[in-house]
């Protein structure tokens, strides 16, 4: 009897996740990686935001998720939303409106670039989530003439692009420590109700006096003009205590035949036993170990 | 007025015996900025780990029904002092200057008396 001998295959190429946290950077976006290698000038355009760079370093991000420079300035009364708005119009650009703002002793220079840099790392966590669809650049400043703001000379805080990816990972690694659920970042959010909640801080009791079955952990956000990750963050340690949940799916409607009765019958199709949630919670957390 | 680096700066100039200081964000843990520090001294873990300081003593204080505002939080170690100065403002939105002083070289009560006066000019 001869034993066919064949060579194992080759083993898959895995890319090295740990190499790459160590270096800081590379896990996030390997596009974004090599364009601050060229030291590249325009758009990165990706599924949940876009983010400007200058020379491969980043002066400006936009996301939907996440509320931009005017509502953090204005939402909470450091600026009057009027005076932001008659800057914008003089000035055409959202960069030198602040500056405009600043000369002008409406605001000071450190409130405005704490802002600044507190909105471009919040949308950027936003538009370097994991995406479905690949990024697209557009290079050049000039190729985006319609609405979009141009990364002009006048930014201060261009941030290098490790700096920025070390710190997007090093936040999605902070959300999966308070809870490692991540379905309370995106869906409707309701009250859950435990018995003996612990107390929330004054932070979070903002957080609860929006909560009202639609919005989602961003637009509570943006009406309470805060950075979006920071509710979520908020939000997480919220569902961790069992306070906050993500909007269950809506049942089916029942059927109008008259059905002969079932073997559940009686057993209510939703079950709220606390318990049961408590278990749940306990699995899901022994899960992410 | 100050911008955040020009009174990063001048903590570390002004402030006698101050080998490090950083402008952190308490709820994400990010630094915004740091200054000094060193190889053996990563001042950006040093924001991150201190952000839990910062909200456990937040807590405690609310579980306490205390109303008072935290001014700065003291670590002493046994070669350096840690002081942690919130921010006040209405922004709100959770700052706080940390600063690592050299014990030998450092006069708690001077530094605190100047991280207040810097507070001032970042105020948000």
């Amino acid at each position: 009897m001869t034993a066919v001998q064949t060579t194992p295959p080759p083993r898959l190429p895995v890319r090295d996740k740990a190499a790459a946290r160590d270096r800081g950077w590379g896990g996030v976006s390997p596009m974004l990686t090599r364009l601050a290698a060229e030291r590249a000038t325009g758009v990165l355009i990706r599924e949940r935001g876009t983010l400007h760079l200058a020379e491969g370093r980043v002066v400006h991000a936009d996301s939907p998720s996440a509320p931009g420079l005017d509502v953090l300035l204005t939402a909470r009364g450091t600026l009057d939303g009027d005076t932001w708005r008659q800057a914008l119009t003089e000035t055409g650009d959202r960069h030198r409106a602040g500056h405009l703002l600043v000369d002008g002793g409406h605001l000071t220079r450190g409130a405005l670039e704490v802002c600044q840099l507190t909105a471009l790392y919040d949308a950027a966590y936003f538009a370097l989530s994991p995406s479905s669809t690949p990024g697209r650049f557009r290079y050049g400043t000039e190729a985006d003439g319609e609405s979009e703001p141009k990364p002009g000379p006048g930014c201060e805080c261009p941030v290098p692009v490790a700096a920025l990816e070390r710190e997007t990972l090093r936040r999605r690694d902070l959300l999966h420590r308070i809870w490692p659920d991540p379905a309370t970042d995106e869906a409707p959010l309701v009250r859950a109700h435990r018995a003996a909640p612990p107390k929330p801080t004054a932070r979070q009791r903002a957080v609860l006096a929006e909560l009202d079955e639609v919005r989602t952990a961003t637009d509570i956000a943006r009406d309470l003009g805060r950075p979006a990750f920071h509710t979520l963050v908020d939000v997480r340690r919220l569902a961790a205590a069992g306070v906050v949940s993500p909007r269950p799916p809506a049942l089916p409607e029942p059927s109008p035949a008259p059905q002969a009765p079932g073997p559940y019958e009686g057993i209510p199709a939703d079950v709220t036993d606390p318990h049961i949630t408590l278990l749940k919670r306990l699995r899901d957390a022994l899960e992410a170990l | 007025m100050a911008n955040t680096e020009t009174a990063l700066k001048e903590a570390l100039a002004s402030i006698e015996g101050a080998t490090g200081v950083a402008l952190v964000d308490y709820t994400s843990g990010m630094a915004l900025g740091t200054l000094g520090g060193s190889k053996s001294f990563d001042l950006n873990v040093a924001a991150a780990g201190n952000t839990d300081v910062v909200r456990a003593k937040l807590r405690t204080m609310e579980h306490l029904g205390l109303k008072g505002q935290i001014e700065d939080i003291l670590i002493t170690l046994s070669d350096q002092y840690h002081l942690i100065r919130l921010i006040s403002g209405r922004g709100g939105n959770g700052l706080f200057i940390y600063l690592v002083l050299d014990a030998k070289r450092s006069n708690l009560a001077m530094a605190r008396h100047q991280l207040r006066r810097i507070e001032e000019d970042l105020e948000v």
